[in-house]
């Protein structure tokens, strides 16, 4: 760990700029109020998704569609080293101050005002990690004096804001039995605790059990665990709570053991309806035909009261997932108006490719509706919110070649890299649409004859992805909710694998693999503004005013999942360079009123 | 610092006999867990059959053994690539031999980077059994209504879980780790265990006093009940397969691998090629 003390002697030489800097003189002092509030108070960014419900919205309109063209860079920082590839991670500002994490568990304060390090965390990480998806981190919390961030060995860190030094160091999971860790932390208020830190899981698909765990900020003292598999026990304060469901209800023997559904990706909150949602993963072994039964709750949506961790509903998108469509993706809530009604509603756009609005207050469903083309492995979603399944689609079992010879190959759609991966969309009240960042790709995937797992003969599955267009794979699309109905759709060549942004000067944001940063009108999808940031685009945009200007930050550095896979997917983004910096850009003096 | 050390260390590739020789040490991968072959034991030190194989590659190459211990990825190649010739994603460590491959030529021929090499051992599929449960084992049809133990995610249990279309899966027990899975035999809560035959003389061998014995019944939907197991190398470092490949050989004619699986309780078997 290095550190670097400029702050105070680089801000004199500032002629502009200082006001909002000088503030962080003093102590840092985030409350749970200013992360509930976030999405409202423009001036910083506390929480990942810019507000406890994972909106992505910036009331903020000093940057609009007529003056979008006069965004330029104002520094750019790099993350330096060797370590450049797979930059996933959202920055959060406070006091003029960005807390930035970047991949292989490394975390950066950069003054804002002058782009200069402040001081650097590099989380150092044992030998023999074997992170299944890449080395990415995506993104901190902040409370209080400290930031917190995740590390590939599944540990949870928590820094000082001001020196970047360790507070404490907690235990999620055992890197060595797979577990690992990506994801932003969640905060949110309890009346008996206080503040809590809410964390998943990651890890490989062998024999881990996915969790959602609560612990104390000033501490990290394991408050609640929260199970995510049937039969499992959760936990208060150290002693056991209740079950997961129930033993063996929609799992046989003792699978539910070694179950899957890791809580990979961050969770959000409704301070509404006090809860805190996450979305679970596959079940394992990857082979459906293995574990008979719906295998909750993997690929599902789990409404947690923070409280006690106690499961308030749970949803699943995909029963008996044959496909891994590992069901994680972000569950928003929003207000939707419907037949002249208010509801409390959800929204989670799942790797399956279907649009889910839920009741966000019991987890019932109200409608499901494609929004990625020609999904063939249902033909739609019933009116209990069951998939209408279409058997032949289904991947079939390996035992079944034991002749020796390749099996019969089945085409998917969507991929199991889904309609959606883990970037996250945006909602956008002003609109009342969402803006969801899609891939249109399909999979074959046939029984393989021939494999060894740990020294031993197999018998496994082949996979790869492929392309559905010749012309495009990412698709970003404005979907109103409502409705189900698409209101437009940018095309894009390489896979999208970034989250998007949306303000209140009718902008959406979201960065592409080939390396642009865009702006599109939130009603026409017409492309507004980009700029080529010299690498792959895979986090997600922020948005902030200091000093009266608005500012907007991207992280890039091209990596995560999509280059670890080949196939005819690769054709369209190996050539793509590597990077890993933030980008800032604000509209120079003089423009702004142009 | 940090940036010097991190392009010493990815320099750190698989290497040719004479880049190996010459640093005065070579890298070994072997299993974690994976007793009687690979595993850590209480004091830290690296254990059993591979290993101690790996050590005579040291002495007859006159260089230390380094041991790179790492768990399975979720198949043969994937291992490959971690440890052979792309290394992890982390550290971007490799071995300069990793032990244990099966000798196969599709896997070698899909593996454009890595050669497999010298086979060493044959291995298959077995059933350690407790006499006193189970006094013979002619079918699997037994284990419908009696406990059988497996390690989870690995060949015996995609046996077990498809066998007599999943009419076992209340009757299996998975253990996390092959440990864990031992310990379901030692503590008499199953009669039976399905794993390697290594493994399952290993596990005989360890639970001295359960009167067991090993038995091979037919497991029908299984491609290979039988396979050679012999080393991998990165595709530019042949001259140092050879050479490895003349070290086992010599320990096959000497007796001396005969005598180091019988340390672990395990029969060597001579490698069956097609």
């Amino acid at each position: 760990m290095k550190r670097k003390q400029t702050l105070l002697a680089f801000a004199s030489t500032l002629a502009v700029g200082v006001a909002g800097f000088a503030g962080s003189a003093s102590a840092l002092d985030v409350t749970i109020e200013d992360i509930m509030n976030d999405q409202a108070t423009v001036d910083d960014v506390v929480s990942n998704g810019l507000g406890p419900r994972g909106h992505r919205y910036s009331p903020l309109d000093i940057l609009n569609k007529d003056n979008i063209k006069n965004l330029y860079p104002v520094w750019s920082f790099s993350f330096g080293g060797e370590k450049q590839r797979g930059q996933e991670s959202q920055p959060l500002i406070k006091d003029g101050v960005m807390y930035v994490t970047g991949s292989y568990s490394r975390m950066w304060a950069i003054d804002v005002a002058s782009g200069e390090e402040l001081w650097q965390y590099d989380a150092r990480l044992p030998e023999g990690i074997l992170p299944c998806c890449d080395v990415v981190n995506r993104g901190a919390a902040i409370l209080g004096d400290k930031v917190f961030f995740g590390t590939l060995d599944a540990k949870i860190v928590a820094l000082d804001a001001k020196t970047g030094k360790v507070i404490w160091r907690k235990t999620i999971g055992d890197y060595e039995a797979g577990y690992s860790y990506t994801a932003a932390p969640l905060i949110v208020p309890t009346e008996t605790h206080g503040p809590l830190i809410l964390t998943g899981n990651s890890g490989g698909e062998f024999g881990i059990v996915g969790a959602v765990e609560a612990r104390h900020p000033d501490t990290g003292e394991l408050i609640w665990k929260r199970p995510t598999i049937e039969g499992h026990m959760g936990q208060y304060k150290g002693e056991d709570s209740t079950m997961t469901g129930t033993v063996n209800e929609s799992w046989a023997g003792d699978q539910w053991k070694n179950g899957g559904g890791a809580v990979w990706l961050g969770g959000t909150y409704d301070p509404g309806e006090k809860l805190a949602y996450f979305g679970t993963s596959n079940p394992a072994p990857w082979n459906s035909h293995l574990r008979p039964g719906d295998n909750k709750w993997t690929a599902s949506r789990i409404a947690i009261n923070p409280e006690n961790g106690e499961v308030q509903w749970a949803f699943q998108t995909t029963p008996h997932d044959g496909w891994d469509y590992d069901g994680v993706n972000e569950f928003i809530s929003f207000d939707m108006e419907k037949d002249g009604e208010t509801i409390k509603a959800g929204a989670t756009a799942d790797r399956n490719g279907f649009f889910y609005v839920l009741d966000r207050t019991n987890g019932e469903f109200i409608s499901a509706d494609p929004f990625v083309q020609n999904i063939n492995w249902a033909s739609g979603i019933d009116e209990n919110g069951r998939p209408i399944e279409i058997p032949e689609n289904r991947p079939g079992n390996p035992a079944e070649s034991a002749d020796g010879k390749k099996g019969k190959s089945v085409m998917a759609i969507p991929s199991f890299l889904g309609g959606k991966n883990w970037m996250p969309m945006a909602y956008s009240p002003d609109t009342s649409n969402f803006y969801i960042p899609s891939n249109e790709w399909a999979m074959d995937i046939w029984n393989e004859p021939v494999t060894y797992k740990k020294g031993a003969a197999y018998l496994g599955a082949g996979f790869t992805i492929k392309p559905i267009f010749d012309d495009y794979i990412g698709s970003l699309k404005a979907m109103d909710p409502a409705t189900g109905e698409i209101k437009w759709e940018y095309k894009n060549k390489a896979p999208l694998w970034g989250g998007v942004m949306t303000t209140g000067g009718g902008l959406v944001f979201t960065g592409t693999p080939e390396g642009f940063l865009k702006a599109f009108d939130d009603e026409t999808g017409e492309e507004l503004w980009k700029f080529q940031t010299g690498t792959g685009i895979v986090s997600s945009p922020i948005t902030w005013e200091q000093d009266g200007e608005q500012y907007v930050a991207i992280v890039t550095g091209w990596g995560g999942a999509v280059p670890l896979w080949g196939g005819e997917v690769a054709k369209v983004v190996s050539y793509l360079n590597q990077g890993g910096s933030v980008w800032v850009f604000k509209v120079p003096e003089g423009l702004a009123s142009k | 610092m940090g940036v010097v050390a991190l392009l010493a260390s990815s320099l750190a590739s698989a290497r040719p006999y004479d880049e190996v020789v010459s640093s005065g040490k070579i890298t070994v991968f072997a299993y974690s867990d994976y007793a009687p072959y690979s595993w850590i034991d209480e004091s830290g030190t690296p254990t059993g059959i591979d290993v101690d194989i790996a050590r005579h590659f040291g002495t007859a190459l006159g260089v230390d053994v380094e041991f790179l211990i790492r768990g399975a990825d979720e198949n043969l190649d994937d291992d490959l690539r971690v440890n052979v010739w792309k290394g992890d994603l982390i550290h971007r460590k490799l071995a300069d031999v990793m032990m244990h491959v099966p000798f196969d030529r599709e896997v070698d021929t899909r593996n454009e980077f890595a050669v497999l090499t010298s086979p060493y051992f044959q291995e298959k599929m077995a059933l350690v059994v407790n006499e006193q449960e189970h006094s013979s084992v002619e079918t699997f049809g037994r284990f419908v209504t009696n406990p059988i133990a497996v390690e989870v995610d690995t060949a015996g249990d995609f046996f077990l879980s498809n066998a007599f279309r999943g009419q076992l899966q209340q009757s299996i027990q998975r253990g996390r780790t092959f440990a864990d899975t031992q310990e379901l035999f030692i503590s008499g809560e199953v009669g039976a265990l399905l794993a390697s035959r290594a493994q399952a003389e290993w596990v005989a061998f360890s639970a001295s006093d359960i009167e067991s014995y090993i038995t091979q019944p037919p497991m029908p939907g299984i491609v290979r009940t039988g396979w050679p197991i012999g080393i991998a190398i990165k595709h530019d470092s042949r001259d140092l397969g050879y050479a490895l490949g003349d070290v086992l050989t010599e320990l096959t004619a000497s007796g001396e691998i005969q005598r180091i699986a019988q340390k672990y309780g395990v029969k060597w078997m001579p490698p069956e090629l097609e």
